[in-house]
């Protein structure tokens, strides 16, 4: 019969220990909203599970300019945290609609990013937010950029016996506005056709393009940044031109996929609408932040 | 109305559903059961070389390995094509290859997955355009009756045929024709499929079942038990059913294979199935391909309907196939048309086959009926709502499948939406919102499809002045225990409160047809009104016979207690007479005198005394009746009046289209429906809201999606269904015109609300970007698709 032990460390150290103990036999488990669906579908069949659950030290949300996301952080509390809305309001938009609220009281970011989905509704915001992953093992710590930390669908750069502690983003230039648009069918437990995160910071002049930071969801084997579209709108005034121009760019950069939920062309004429949309939502929010 | 109980919205009578205490068949475990688990094919189409069970059998915990090689091999289903589990061949997917039995459900499962089946691929055949063809593959080689098949076109000559077409087209100022799809859906009940199968000591079944249709349930299973070769008989019990839809209408093949289980184990087995089991092993709605022609004069009367469909049957036969029965009530009657033609042909494919769910093929049939409607008013040039009234139905008229209709507020349900949804200032716009419209009809009164439409009741009034119901009825949570408290005190004179319901026994309850086709409201609460007039008269009776000496005895003992009591003078005579005396709210009195209190008791007092006489001669209150409506069975040209009334109604929906994305969002929805009169009317708003999103499910979002034979959606994730933030804001309208064959002037309305939402909706979106969606659901794909389409064909 299918079975596996289910092992609770008090601490991440304790965890550490555990996954070095088992290596390939362990899984990690946060939430377990993405492990036990795998679970009983027999995508994986692990030995044992270790619980990262409840733990303290990888729960936590710190403010001060910059952001610090402990990898236990449930969808929730991001959802609720009023720094998160204010500053970062891109994450909010991901994660207050991801799933359920069930769902996002026991999913927590780190499995989202952890998992790898192409469709992960927190990896274009975190991509587009120049997040640094820092990632622990018996061995020590080491810090890879988001960008460079998905290698295909369900695939990252972990090793046997690592794991993530936390999700560390540096203070937005001012001037900046962003924003994460979900292509969905339902309004509520759905995953994104398409996602799509636009980060822009723009001059005093509040129209020239400063620095512009494209993140696609489900339009590729992981998440991507549209890096051409980015390029095309730096030092250039962002409206509704520009932005209709970045989103065509972004739609040849994508290669996504035709499957059961989206055709391959449906994906990409979303992609092209939502860049300008989610860029328009962007001035809007950058400003209003210039007001505040 | 001088009414107590009907036409007010009691709350739900079945409040242990929201306390958690409800058994459902999950929850019901028996001494000494088994799990039983099933393998499903992994071919859509194959012989089976061999079935290799050993290391199954091997496991320990196992009970049972059954397959078609060591069970008897019977034939099951409507057409008898199919056994339960298959010994030669597979035909798609979800055929049963052989079913275990053990001690938990984990082991069951770990067995099945370690029997080894060897296939030989046989070409299949998944269109059934191409399987209608002459050298499509074989799906059945060979009928129930071992006669050689020729091709895969099932032998169930839907046709109705009535006036002359032809005629109608010359007739014919303005013609249109087009082909529409429509696709799998399911059911998606709350509660999966399941049973209990147990055999007593004298070998009869007791089965526990989530059916709507006990007794017909009852009848399968019966044979079933006589064709393995018992003499014994089955027993049903239903436990609460978290919904049924129509999928709990036929026996399905689970059910069989259970009682295989119990019979070989000598153990009670219980079968439950997962959601995954759920959207691949239970049969959902029929789809399909229907190309339909019609025609109207120069001021826009109808001359003419011409519809063919095809359904694409799957594998094998269960009530998918006798949906053409009622896709000819709107083909031929949904306004008012002489000339009809209907054919409706079903053809096996190794698709997964279908089964009943609400609205019994009149979704699919008033889709495209509804969308030719709107093509036909554009070709005229008359406005779509104008068009349809000038060709409504009228009441007390007579259609060509010689349907009867009697009360008919169609035009009425047409004006509350024309009102409602803004349509003069909203319709025609083009500007990326819109208005559209559809109407329905659909049985109301109960639907003869078996010799007998009939439902059993018997009531009896115990020592405490309560009412006992033993009904064969069932509820699948549509209310039945409420309704059925309010017709019977209002019709008894019992109070609600004292009432309670027996029902879900075959052994006990008196019997009915099932709970199936809108019918339950109608035929339990005409059964009411004849069984409660027996009891009314008895208690009248015993009222007549025996107040006098029980009013006697309180006065003589008040007049004891209290020296300064003066008895009233009371003319007995007047309580001599059954007929001056009445019965209401669990008191007897005098009809012309009821607000005397020496002459007034409750009810509980005269029956008390007539069990409790002392005389060897006492008596109980009990009554039966059997209702048996009406209603003609449908004859062999496809005609007859299959209900005692029908029920009209119109949707109207207001929509906005995303031109960019090809998403939409209703921004206003009308649902007039002609109940006759709403026993309830919170719960009649509730079955149009439910029935609505259903429908609105249909036109949007559901869908089964199928490659090659496989249905790859298999979960609530990816089968999109509507969520509670997805809400539709529904104006449930309720138009009352009275039914008189109705009780207390009620028509059914289960399924009728979840008819007329796609073809209103793809009005609506043709009306918002001109363009038309043919194909169901309207995903925004397909209208953004039909959106570039249209403007490269503009350049
Ligand atoms: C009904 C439902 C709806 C959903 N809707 C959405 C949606 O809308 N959008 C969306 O993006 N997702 C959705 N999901 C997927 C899922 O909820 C999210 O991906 C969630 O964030 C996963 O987090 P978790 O804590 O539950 O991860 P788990 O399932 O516990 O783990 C996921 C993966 O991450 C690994 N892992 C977890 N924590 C760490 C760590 N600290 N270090 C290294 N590896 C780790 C695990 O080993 C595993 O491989 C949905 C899931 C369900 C069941």
């Amino acid at each position: 019969m299918r079975t596996f032990e289910y092992l609770k460390p008090a601490s991440v150290n304790k965890a550490l220990a555990l996954l070095d103990l088992y290596g390939d036999q362990a899984k990690l488990i946060a939430g377990g909203t993405d492990v036990m669906v795998q679970w009983k579908k027999r995508i994986i069949s692990p030995q044992v599970l270790i619980s990262l659950r409840n733990l303290a030290e990888l729960s936590f949300i710190k403010f001060g300019g910059g952001l610090e996301i402990g990898a236990g952080t449930t969808h929730r509390a991001l959802e609720l945290s009023p720094e998160i809305r204010e500053h970062f309001p891109v994450i909010h938009d991901a994660v207050s609609n991801l799933g359920s609220v069930q769902v996002r009281n026991s999913g927590t970011i780190g499995g989202n990013i952890c998992n790898a989905a192409p469709s992960a509704d927190t990896a274009p915001p975190l991509l587009v937010l120049d997040t640094n992953v820092r990632i622990a093992s018996t061995k020590g710590e080491r810090t890879v950029a988001i960008r460079d930390f998905f290698r295909g669908p369900s695939r990252t750069v972990l090793q046997t016996g690592e794991l993530v502690t936390l999700f560390s983003i540096p203070a937005p230039l001012p001037r900046t506005g962003m924003a994460y648009s979900k292509h969905t069918r339902r309004k509520a437990m759905d995953l994104p056709i398409v996602g799509v995160a636009v980060l822009l910071s723009f001059e005093e002049d509040l129209k020239t393009c400063r620095k512009a930071a494209i993140a696609l969801g489900v339009a590729a084997p992981t998440p991507m940044r549209a890096a051409n579209a980015e390029a095309f709108l730096a030092g250039k005034p962002v409206d509704k031109t520009t932005l209709l121009e970045a989103g065509k760019i972004a739609s040849e950069e994508a290669s996504p996929r035709t499957t059961i939920r989206g055709s391959a062309w449906y994906r990409k004429e979303i992609i092209r609408v939502l860049v300008r949309r989610t860029g328009l939502i962007c001035m809007e929010r950058a400003k209003g932040a210039a007001r505040s | 109305m001088s009414e107590l109980f009907v036409g007010k919205s009691f709350p739900r009578a079945d409040a242990e559903k929201v306390t958690g205490k409800a058994a459902y068949i999950n929850d019901i475990k028996v001494p000494r059961m088994l799990y039983g688990k099933i393998l499903y094919s992994t071919r859509p189409h194959a012989r089976i070389k061999n079935i290799d069970t050993s290391a199954a059998e091997k496991l320990h915990g196992v009970r049972a390995v059954l397959t078609g090689r060591n069970t008897p091999n019977v034939r099951v289903g409507f057409l008898g094509d199919q056994e339960p589990l298959k010994k030669d061949k597979v035909r798609q997917f979800r055929d049963e290859v052989a079913a275990v039995a053990a001690i938990d459900e984990d082991i069951a499962e770990e067995a099945t997955s370690l029997i080894k089946v060897e296939y030989e691929d046989l070409p299949p055949v998944f269109d059934p355009i191409e399987a209608m063809k002459d050298d499509a593959p074989l799906v059945h080689e060979f009928d129930a009756r071992g006669k050689p098949r020729r091709n895969n076109i099932l032998p169930l000559p839907w046709k109705l045929i009535a006036g002359d077409v032809n005629k109608g087209r010359e007739q014919s100022a303005h013609i249109v024709k087009d082909t529409f799809r429509t696709t799998w859906v399911h059911q998606v009940c709350m509660g999966a499929s399941g049973c209990i199968a147990q055999f007593d000591v004298n070998n009869n079944l007791v089965f526990t079942s989530v059916t709507n249709v006990p007794f017909g349930g009852k009848d399968r299973l019966d044979m079933f038990l006589r064709n393995i070769g018992l003499k014994s008989s089955t027993r049903i019990l239903t436990p609460f059913v978290g919904g049924s839809f129509g999928s709990k209408l036929d026996t399905d093949i689970y059910e069989f294979i259970a009682v295989l289980l119990a019979w070989e184990t000598k153990c009670p087995v219980k079968i439950l199935f997962d959601r995954h089991e759920e959207f691949t092993a239970s049969p959902p709605r029929q789809p399909a391909i229907a190309t339909v022609e019609q025609g109207c004069d120069k001021d826009g009367h109808l001359t003419f309907r011409k519809v063919d469909m095809i359904l694409d049957n799957g594998a094998y036969t269960s009530w998918g196939a006798t949906t053409p029965s009622v896709m000819s009530i709107p083909v031929s009657t949904l306004y008012k048309v002489r000339n009809i033609h209907f054919e409706a042909t079903c053809v096996y494919t190794n698709n997964i086959y279908a089964q009943a769910m609400r609205g019994y093929g009149n979704p699919q049939a008033t889709y495209v009926v509804e969308q030719s409607m709107d093509q036909l008013a554009e070709a005229a040039g008359i406005d779509p709502l104008d068009f349809r009234l000038i060709n409504a139905n009228e009441p007390y008229t007579e259609s060509p499948m010689r349907i009867k209709i009697t009360t008919c507020p169609l035009k009425e349900c047409l004006q509350e939406v024309k009102t409602r949804i803004d349509w003069e200032n909203k319709h025609g716009k083009r500007d990326g919102r819109g208005v559209g419209v559809a109407s329905f009809l659909h049985v109301g009164g109960g639907a003869r499809v078996y010799l007998s439409d009939g439902q059993g009741i018997i009531m009896k009034v115990n020592d405490e002045g309560k009412l006992t119901i033993i009904t064969g009825g069932t509820d699948q949570g549509q209310g039945s225990e409420t309704i059925i408290r309010q017709m019977a005190a209002e019709a008894s004179g019992l109070r609600y409160e004292d009432i309670s319901i027996v029902l879900g026994d075959t052994e006990i309850c008196p019997w009915d047809v099932g709970t199936h086709a809108s019918r339950h409201l109608f035929m339990v609460g005409n059964a009411i009104l004849m069984c409660a007039e027996k009891i009314r008269a008895k208690i009248r009776d015993l009222g007549a016979r025996w107040m006098r000496s029980i009013i006697e005895a309180d006065l003589n003992k008040k007049a004891r207690r209290d020296p300064d009591f003066k008895a009233p003078q009371i003319d007995w005579s007047v309580l001599e007479n059954p007929d001056n005396l009445d019965v209401c709210n669990g008191e007897i009195f005098v009809r012309d005198d009821p607000e005397n209190p020496f002459l007034r008791m409750k009810i509980a007092r005269v029956v008390r005394k007539a069990h409790l006489l002392g005389t060897g001669r006492g008596e109980m209150v009990t009554a039966e009746a059997f209702y048996d409506p009406p209603n003609e069975m449908i004859d062999r040209e496809g005609k007859g009046n299959i209900s005692c009334c029908y029920t009209f109604g119109t949707h109207g929906v207001e929509v906005e289209v995303d031109k960019e994305t090809g998403q939409l969002r209703i921004l206003n929805y009308v649902a007039a429906h002609d109940v006759g009169r709403a026993i309830n009317p919170m719960l009649v708003k509730g079955q149009i809201y439910g029935a609505a999103i259903m429908g609105t499910g249909y036109g949007l979002t559901e869908e089964m999606l199928l490659n090659a034979g496989r249905v790859m959606n298999p979960n609530l994730l990816d089968y999109k269904l509507l969520t509670a933030k997805d809400k539709v804001p529904i104006d449930a309208v309720i138009v009352e015109p009275i039914e008189p064959s109705g009780p207390f002037g009620a028509k059914g309305i289960g399924e009728p609300a979840c008819v007329p939402s796609a073809p209103a909706i793809a009005n609506a979106v043709y009306d918002a970007i001109g363009v038309r969606i043919k194909e169901l659901p309207i995903t925004p794909e397909r209208v953004l698709a039909a959106l570039k389409q249209k403007e490269e064909e503009g350049v």
